[in-house]
């Protein structure tokens, strides 16, 4: 530390008064809350007056006012509902899977491994790739005719992304595949942050792996694990192009696809704008209990 | 679990770098699948049953690169024969060069969407992470008024569907003039980045020690200037994995580009599955601008990857 | 000495006015990404040379082609001049005043009467009957059908085929006989099926599959200029017809739930399907024997007539239109003036364009150009298309949805699927504003 105090300038010691505190904060943070609040507030409050109207953005007719006709009708309407519990199933079954991988990786691979940087990176590959065309891709290999992946499992010829019961599940294990090395590398911060003393200490006193594992390693760990799970429901929550691209399976459809073909293909802007606030009133809920959870997380 | 002593310990490690190398390739499989699909020949791709083995050709980059239309009949001889070697590839697999009204070649959009995506991801992803910081300090060292209520709200706008935010997006950037621009898709990954940045670099500026500055603001530095010279480089880390993320966002977004951009702005996203083949899907194409498309992050993410692993236990863990 | 100096600002106006000529001497044409783009493409280098004017023509892949254009509309973008869009649009494109009239160009150069009448009428007319235009046809487009010949001809397959069937293997020249010849070939354990048609339902893939079906069956997406659909789409041949497609479906390869024209060419490509339902435009690479190994024995029909002999097809194809907030329109209808002379539409058609001009069409030397062009144009004076309206896109998307649970996944009857798509219809039509029954 007195190394980084002494290569400061030292003419700099005459300038004593700067900004205070108080304006380095506003100048710090009201610049960004403002631009968020533009950037998201003000477009959902905009569209706030259009999901009590019939309006189309693709018309120029006048919007009428119709109430709470839009709200109404997208909460009596089924298939909104179907596109509800789809999008849970998929955040649950795509999130787990996740989970598992990703967290079962990064336990693998804490220890010594030769090349584990760069094993490490390329598992990271994945996340890289454009999700639009992660799915063009997975779409080929799932073919059941031409595709690889019924070839390289021998199983014949599983329809995956048309078959209702399998399609939804095709599109998670997608997910799964390119997300869970951000499991993996949080999981991996987290266990390389663990004490080694602690483990140190469990050995001496004879304590067994699995008492190890649950005592010392996931107590210490699950903060982050809850953080990347966090961010990974929200994304999943939120999956729009892998889905979209891959399959047109009604019982996979998930409702950020359902919202894209009413607002952009069907130009329903009025009701649209209505399920967008049905959509925005959900995640709020979604993010406030979790925040809940990560502060106790953090606390503990 | 990180100490290995004993011989059944050594055993389990080699079990366990065994599962690691073979989930590494599993993990790489389809990877693997798109890069060779960008050296096959069309009929290859889709053949059945899948073909793994074949001779690999630079066919699908030409293709990438050039617009082409359907041969109708064979070609001239003398006009096979006086074509350079990349239009001959062309040529055997029954397609001719679109050509202007010079008689040049028509360049695909391919190399400008990949400026576009560019431009648009490096700038958004300095502005984001530039903010992020900034904003992060804000809130680290500084009391503010309903903190925890604010960085809800940061936390939440990244959790709408951009789908839900397209549609008031789209009306308004229609009003304002900003569809199609650079500008309004910078502006627009720059803020849904920003709230994944501030909550990033909070947690790793959380953890500086606030000693760092105060000892120098008794040798006599404004704040302004601890923050700079002492804050910024022990945060570097935490720089690096945010800008990591940030960039993987932006450069691979899809849904807003489609919407938001048509001709001059649009990245590569929504161009790449553009690419289809006469009458048929040209995964070789596709896998070509898909191989392209992902050297850059692959690279980035490669040279920052030190800092990467290391940085990602934000603040969560030693709290 | 005052003279000279108006004689120089005049000049120099006149620089000023002709440089900025220069710089607006450049369209762009939006079109969706397929090789009729790229023969425009070329055709198009033709004008650049006799005019110095640069046209270029901007693609955009299929599914998001509708979204793109609308987008750009409803932005009032003026980044295309010219669009070269389905017959669908132009509902939208006229009554929101995204499309320029072209009712008086449409007289001066007589196309009524120079391009084929169904072309004038679903490309380029709205509503339907009132004499007012917003298009010239441009690539004309319908449904057919490729088939394997070296199967069809087969001497052992033929016997069988007769055995079976107790008629010749041969073209079917009805429904009832495609579908013999698709249950024939559905052989999976030697990797073979019946026929590819489309099922995809995020664009209009399994619509106009079905609606080929339905016209030929004499059935009806409804009566258009009097908004009746209730006892159209869910009448009797209308219900017969979706019953028949859903049976066409059982005899697709695996997996068959999100085929469009990609697909339905790989399957034939591939040899895995005897027969396949494709747009004419996306043919051509079916002869092509770089990327189709049965070139050689590729055969086209149009579509068969259906039981009560009622013999239709489903339309596809495009007219061009100016876009109204072009900056370049006079420039763009130039454009559309060098783009209907004839020799403009016989260097189209040169090219790989399915040209509309009526003289062309029925031109032997037309008709014999390519194995599909007789196919082509026997289909093009049977051709019956989809609702026009402003809202086609909502029918659209509600029609996608309403069929594929039937067709794909079998859930429900014909009936009881067109009857919902009627009451859906109705409701939609009623909302926005027609007198819809």
């Amino acid at each position: 530390m007195a190394q980084i105090v002494a290569t400061l300038d030292p003419k700099s010691r005459a300038a004593t008064r700067g900004w205070s505190d108080i304006t380095i904060r506003n100048v710090f943070i009201i610049p960004t809350v403002t631009f968020l609040i533009i950037f998201n507030i003000f477009p959902l409050l905009y569209s706030l007056g259009f999901s009590f109207t019939d309006f189309k953005a693709s018309s120029s007719n006048p919007a009428k006012f119709v109430g709470l006709k839009n709200y109404v009708d997208l909460l009596a309407d089924p298939v909104i509902w179907r596109t509800f519990t789809t999008t849970l199933w998929y955040v649950i079954v795509s999130v787990a899977g996740q989970f598992v991988v990703g967290f079962g990786l990064a336990l693998l691979l804490n220890r010594p491994i030769p090349f584990k940087g760069f094993l490490t990176t390329l598992l990271l590959l994945p996340m890289m790739l454009s999700p639009v065309v992660v799915g063009l891709f997975w779409k080929l290999i799932y073919d059941p005719s031409w595709g690889i992946l019924n070839y390289a499992l021998g199983i014949g010829k599983v329809a995956w992304l048309t078959d209702p019961k399998l399609a939804l599940y095709a599109v998670a294990i997608t997910d799964i595949w390119m997300w869970s090395p951000f499991v993996m590398l949080l999981s991996l911060a987290g266990l390389s942050a663990v004490p080694k003393h602690l483990y140190e200490a469990a050995s001496i006193d004879r304590a067994g792996k699995l008492y190890t594992f649950f005592r010392i390693t996931l107590p210490l760990v699950a903060p982050i694990l809850l953080i990347a799970v966090i961010f990974r429901t929200m994304e999943a929550f939120k999956t729009f192009d892998i889905a979209f691209v891959m399959t047109g399976q009604p019982q996979a459809e998930l409702i950020s696809t359902r919202l894209y073909k009413m607002a952009f293909q069907q130009w329903q802007t009025g009701p649209s704008s209505a399920l967008a606030y049905i959509i925005l009133i959900m995640v709020l809920c979604i993010t406030n209990i979790y925040v809940k959870y990560l502060n106790k997380a953090k606390e503990r | 679990m990180a100490v290995v002593s004993t011989r059944a310990g050594r055993l389990g490690n080699r079990i366990a770098i065994a599962a690691v190398i073979v989930i590494t390739l599993i993990f790489l499989a389809p990877i693997y699948w798109i890069t060779s699909t960008a050296f096959k020949p069309l009929v290859l791709a889709t053949s059945v049953p899948p073909t793994v083995v074949f001779e690999p050709q630079i066919t699908p980059f030409v293709k990438l690169f050039t617009k082409r239309a359907q041969l109708t009949g064979p070609v001239d001889k003398e006009v096979y024969d006086a074509a350079p070697w990349w239009e001959k590839l062309v040529l055997d697999g029954g397609e001719r060069l679109a050509r202007d009204g010079n008689g040049d070649v028509v360049y695909s959009a391919y190399p400008d969407r990949f400026v576009n995506s560019l431009i648009i991801a490096i700038t958004s992803t300095v502005l984001a992470v530039g903010m992020g910081t900034i904003t992060a300090y804000g809130f680290s060292r500084f009391r503010v008024k309903g903190e925890a209520d604010l960085l809800f709200f940061i936390l939440s706008t990244r959790m709408l569907p951009p789908i839900v935010v397209a549609i008031p997006m789209f009306l308004m950037y229609r009003a304002v003039g900003l569809n199609d621009t650079h500008v309004g898709l910078i502006i627009l990954y720059t803020a849904f980045n920003v709230s994944f940045a501030v909550w990033l670099m909070k947690g790793f500026i959380d953890e500086i020690p606030k000693e760092y500055e105060e000892a120098a603001l008794v040798d006599g530095y404004t704040r302004m200037q601890a923050f700079f010279k002492i804050v910024l480089p022990e945060a570097a880390t935490g720089i690096a994995a945010t800008a990591v993320f940030c960039f993987i966002t932006a450069w691979n977004e899809y849904a807003f580009a489609l919407i938001l951009s048509n001709r001059r702005a649009q990245t590569a996203p929504p161009f790449i599955p553009s690419q289809v083949g006469t009458g048929l899907q040209d995964w070789t194409v596709i896998a070509a601008g898909t191989v392209l498309f992902l050297l850059p992050v692959a690279i980035f993410t490669f040279l920052l990857r030190n800092h990467l692993l290391r940085g990602m236990s934000f603040g969560a863990i030693r709290k | 000495m005052r003279i000279a100096t108006k004689g120089i600002l005049a000049g120099l106006g006149l620089m000023l006015a002709s440089s900025t000529q220069v710089l607006a001497q450049e369209l762009t044409i939006l079109w969706a990404e397929w090789d009729p783009a790229n023969y425009l493409q070329e055709l198009v280098n033709d004008y650049q040379k006799e005019t110095g004017v640069t046209v270029r023509v901007e693609t955009t892949p299929w599914p998001d082609f509708q979204t793109k254009a609308f987008t750009e509309f409803n932005a009032h973008g003026s980044a295309y001049d010219l669009v070269v869009g389905d017959s669908q649009w132009l509902g939208a494109g006229s009554t929101q005043g995204h499309y320029v009239e072209l009712t008086d160009f449409v007289k001066e150069h007589n196309l009524t009467t120079a391009m084929a009448p169904a072309t004038m009428k679903y490309y380029s007319e709205y509503p339907g009957g009132s004499g007012h235009y917003w298009a010239v046809p441009l690539e004309g487009d319908a449904l057919g059908w490729a088939y394997r010949k070296d199967l069809f001809e087969d001497p052992t397959e033929m016997a069988n085929f007769k055995a079976k069937y107790g008629y010749d293997l041969a073209v079917p020249q009805t429904f009832a006989q495609l579908l013999d010849i698709a249950e024939f070939f559905t052989r999976p354990e030697q990797n073979l099926y019946g026929a590819a048609v489309y099922t995809q339902n995020s664009g209009d893939g399994v619509v106009m599959g079905v609606e080929n079906s339905v016209f030929a069956y004499g059935g009806s997406f409804g009566d258009y200029a009097n908004f009746k659909v209730t006892g159209e789409i869910n009448g009797p041949n209308s219900v017969k017809a979706l019953e028949d497609y859903r049976r066409l479906f059982t005899y697709n390869p695996p997996g068959w739930g999100n085929a469009f024209f990609a697909e339905v060419n790989t399957a034939i490509a591939q040899g895995q399907a005897a027969m396949g339902m494709n747009f004419f435009a996306f043919l051509p690479s079916l002869i092509n024997e770089a990327t189709n190994p049965y070139a050689k024995n590729m055969g086209f029909f149009a579509n068969p007539k259906g039981p009560n002999g009622d013999d239709y097809a489903a339309l596809g194809g495009q007219g061009i239109s100016v876009v109204s907030y072009s900056q370049n329109k006079d420039e763009a209808m130039k454009f559309l003036a060098w783009f209907v002379k004839p020799e403009t539409q016989k260097r189209w058609a040169e090219l790989g364009g399915y040209t509309c001009d009526a003289v062309l069409l029925a031109s032997p030397e037309f008709r014999n150009a390519t194995p599909y062009n007789e196919a082509f144009y026997q289909t093009m004076f049977k051709v019956r298309d989809f609702w026009a309206l402003p809202e086609y896109a909502e029918l659209l998307t509600e029609a996608a949805d309403t069929f594929y649970p039937y067709v794909v996944d079998g859930q429900g009857t014909a009936q009881e699927t067109l009857d919902s798509l009627a009451s859906k219809w109705v409701d939609t039509l009623k909302t926005a504003g027609y007198d819809a029954k």
